[in-house]
């Protein structure tokens, strides 16, 4: 494990430094733009940041290979991981160094909401575009009412100069509940064909904001809530009430606004054998994980669904060609994480942003404002997860989820759950 | 008296309040049973019952673990606090032992039996051990030292306790395997759980051993003497630190069965279980009369019923706020507690 990801480092080391020498030494060039990524790639986040970044390196180095609008075009690698653990502060500097090199037009990152929420008021001063592959926080770019009371910020206050800079491809944590109402209440095949539902959370932001939104869907749909209830996890280890309550009206299936820290998959753990054979249980990405697989025991069978954060590009049939090509350059499952082709994204919608702020400006070196607004006005983009379209928050119009199933003891990919679809 | 250990001390005590607390006691639980009463009405007979299972069996499990803080305070006039925590230890050891036993979830069965009695039986005798060495390190020598120091001492063994579980199994959620038979038995149109029915039956069975030993032992006899004046009862020949150290031996064997019996009712433990769960058992214990053996057991069995109905009835939003707001309405109303009335004149 520590091998290959030592060899990918080198690969991706190797890759950058080819690309640079091969264009720079071609000639021609009217100068050099950097595209930058800040994602922690160190410590315990390896697994998670170092194949973000090397499918962003990835894009770099195959869609602006030679010059690209006449420029060269250089992939500068940031890690805001200390002591093997993202952090806020680390990353607001990254941020500084990018803003002091003027080559740098564009960040792919971060990785985590809580270090956008430092970071994007640092870039929004300077301005310089960021698109991150995996912020799921809703209130970085929607104004919603409970933001600053939960989250401690707003997406206006986030924005000091009034503009906005922030961009991603993660769907976010608003869309999850829904997207699952929908699956959960369509008729099968492709739905499960369920109309009542008992619903808990663990009364924390994302537990009880993801239910809140699954129950909103749900009642739109014309489907029927039988049960809603809240828990503390502190105290509450005991579902057997919440079960008998639920299973006594009616329910089909159970959402569950909660994630595996919280004891969102225990209550499946307490159904008894029959009732885990007929009784659907539905999760946001916070139970998607082997954590809740174990909490679930012999009841984690294939009633269990759960939906993650962005599409799975290796199911996108037009993905094929650049999922196989990243693969041989990156060789191993280990390099594939579940954001490297959102990383790829990223890196590919700036890089798209940089071409047309060039073409705009006449050929010339574009100015950072001048991306931006290319970015934003990117419309209906061929990305590996999904086509993207930025809503004037920042947000993908149409943000595509997978659904996974618990299948012999493991998530399987489903299908893909497009927003507006 | 029948398995009292000790008189409330006089503080807790406000007398003159008596009848005034009492009466707005009564008119609120009162509107309490009129409202259950409506909300039960509407469900069917069958919903009743299986909630009232789950009650009683979550009851037995608070039961279980208040009978050891009410032998303590019975005895020593000491919350120990780090009593909810063995009770976690109970189910972490037994999670330990059962691989060694060949235990596994999913082929159960009779076989099952005696590795499981064998597993519960060293699980009990280790935190026994624990109890006693937590005893004789940080309470013993604060003896006779003002009453807030061994409370602080206890809250700290608590979180050393938490502290060394989390190391030891990190902050996840532990499966703890379901060996207990998940059928379903119908009497006259009601399901009950043959589990339900397995885990109020053993933790009757402890109670009851529990009460004949303390009345009919010498051991418990000299718990009993203990606890009514310490100064007296070594006069008599009574060794105080041998009585004490048994308490807590006997109280931790409680708290081990109750973590083992709700690791095989819940099928799910971590290291910070204990915390809350003890404080709900502490109010049990309070609430039937602290220092009172079948008052902790009638405690735990009615705040187990009460969170059920609540939960299944109402808001569980409210519940927590409901089991503390029993504790404090103890506290202030009846000190004494439910069957706390029935202590020895001194």
């Amino acid at each position: 494990m520590v091998r290959a990801r030592g060899l990918a480092v080198l690969i991706s080391a190797m890759f950058v430094a080819f690309a640079c020498g091969g264009t720079t030494g071609g000639g021609g060039s009217k100068g050099e733009i950097d595209i930058a990524s800040e994602l922690p790639t160190s410590g315990n986040e390896t697994s998670s940041g170092l194949p973000t970044q090397q499918g962003a390196a990835f894009a770099i180095s195959s869609l602006a290979s030679g010059t690209y609008h006449g420029f060269t075009i250089k992939f500068v690698p940031f890690d805001d991981a200390v002591n093997g653990a993202h952090d806020p502060q680390k990353g607001v500097q990254n941020v500084q160094a990018m803003i002091a090199n003027s080559k740098v037009l564009g960040m792919v990152g971060p990785f985590n909401s809580s270090v956008a929420k430092a970071e994007i008021p640092v870039a929004n001063q300077a301005p310089l575009v960021m698109i991150s592959p995996s912020n799921t926080n809703e209130c970085l770019t929607q104004a919603l009412d409970y933001c600053q009371q939960a989250d401690g910020f707003t997406a206006a206050s986030l924005r000091p100069s009034g503009k906005n800079n922030y961009f991603r491809v993660a769907a976010a944590d608003t869309f999850q509940g829904p997207a699952m109402a929908d699956f959960a209440y369509k008729a099968a095949p492709g739905g499960l064909g369920i109309t009542k539902v008992a619903v808990w959370d663990d009364e924390e932001t994302f537990g009880a904001g993801v239910a809140g939104n699954f129950v909103k869907e749900w009642t739109k749909l014309g489907g029927t809530v039988v049960d809603r209830k809240s828990y503390d996890p502190k105290s509450k280890s005991d579902f057997h009430d919440f079960l008998a309550s639920a299973l006594n009206k009616g329910a089909q299936g159970i959402y569950v606004g909660a994630t595996s820290p919280t004891k969102g998959c225990i209550a499946r753990g307490e159904m008894t054998a029959a009732q885990a054979a007929t009784i659907f249980y539905l999760g946001p990405d916070g139970d998607g994980d082997a954590q809740c697989i174990k909490d679930a025991g012999a009841n984690a069978n294939d009633h269990m669904y759960a939906t993650q954060g962005v599409a799975d590009a290796t199911q996108n049939p037009s993905a094929k060609s650049i999922v196989a090509a990243y693969s041989a350059a990156y060789p191993g499952a280990s390099n594939i994480g579940a954001y490297t082709f959102a990383g790829y994204d990223c890196a590919a919608i700036i890089l798209d942003g940089i071409g047309r702020a060039i073409d705009a400006n006449g050929g010339n070196m574009p100015s950072r404002q001048q991306v931006i607004d290319q970015v934003a006005k990117t419309t209906n983009f061929a990305g590996l997860t999904g086509v993207i379209t930025f809503d004037p928050n920042g947000d993908p119009t149409h943000p595509t989820l997978q659904l996974q199933q618990v299948k012999a003891g493991a998530w399987t990919f489903v299908t893909q759950l497009s927003q507006g679809a | 008296m029948i398995g009292t250990l000790a008189r409330m001390p006089a503080t807790l005590r406000n007398v003159g309040n008596t009848q005034i607390s009492s009466l707005i006691g009564l008119l609120i639980l009162a509107a309490a049973l009129v409202l259950t009463i409506q909300h039960v009405m509407q469900e069917s007979a069958n919903y009743f019952f299986q909630i009232l299972v789950i009650g009683v069996a979550d009851g037995a499990i608070y039961g279980l673990i208040a009978l050891g803080y009410t032998m303590v305070y019975g005895i020593i006039e000491l919350i120990n606090f780090a009593h909810g925590d063995v009770f976690t230890l109970g189910a972490f050891i037994s999670l330990a032992i059962f691989p060694i036993f060949g235990v596994v979830e999913g082929a159960a069965g009779f076989g099952y039996v005696i590795p499981l009695i064998a597993t519960a039986l060293i699980t009990m005798l280790l935190c026994g051990l624990v109890n006693v060495t937590i005893e004789r390190v940080a309470y013993r020598p604060l003896r006779h030292a003002p009453r807030l120091a061994p409370l602080i001492t206890a809250i700290g063994m608590s979180s050393i306790l938490e502290g060394a579980m989390y190391l030891w199994r990190g902050p996840f959620n532990l499966h703890y395997p379901d060996l207990l038979p998940s059928n379903v038995l119908t009497l006259g149109g009601v399901s009950i759980g043959a589990k339900d029915l397995i885990v109020v039956g053993i933790a009757v069975i402890m109670a009851v051993a529990l009460t004949l030993f303390i009345d009919l032992s010498k051991l418990g006899k000299a718990m009993r003497a203990t606890a009514q004046d310490r100064d007296a009862a070594q006069l008599m020949g009574i060794d105080i630190n041998r009585t004490i150290a048994a308490t807590f031996f006997i109280g931790a064997v409680l708290a081990a069965a109750g973590g083992i019996i709700w690791g095989l009712y819940i099928n799910n433990v971590d290291a910070f279980l204990g915390f809350e769960t003890g404080l709900i058992a502490f109010t049990a214990a309070v609430f039937g009369g602290i220092g009172n053996i079948p008052g902790a057991a009638l405690g735990g069995l009615l705040i187990g019923v009460i969170a059920a109905f609540n939960n299944g009835y109402f808001d569980s939003s409210w519940t927590e706020i409901i089991i503390f707001g029993i504790l404090i309405a103890t506290l202030v109303f009846r000190p004494t507690g439910l069957l706390g009335m029935r202590v020895p004149e001194k």
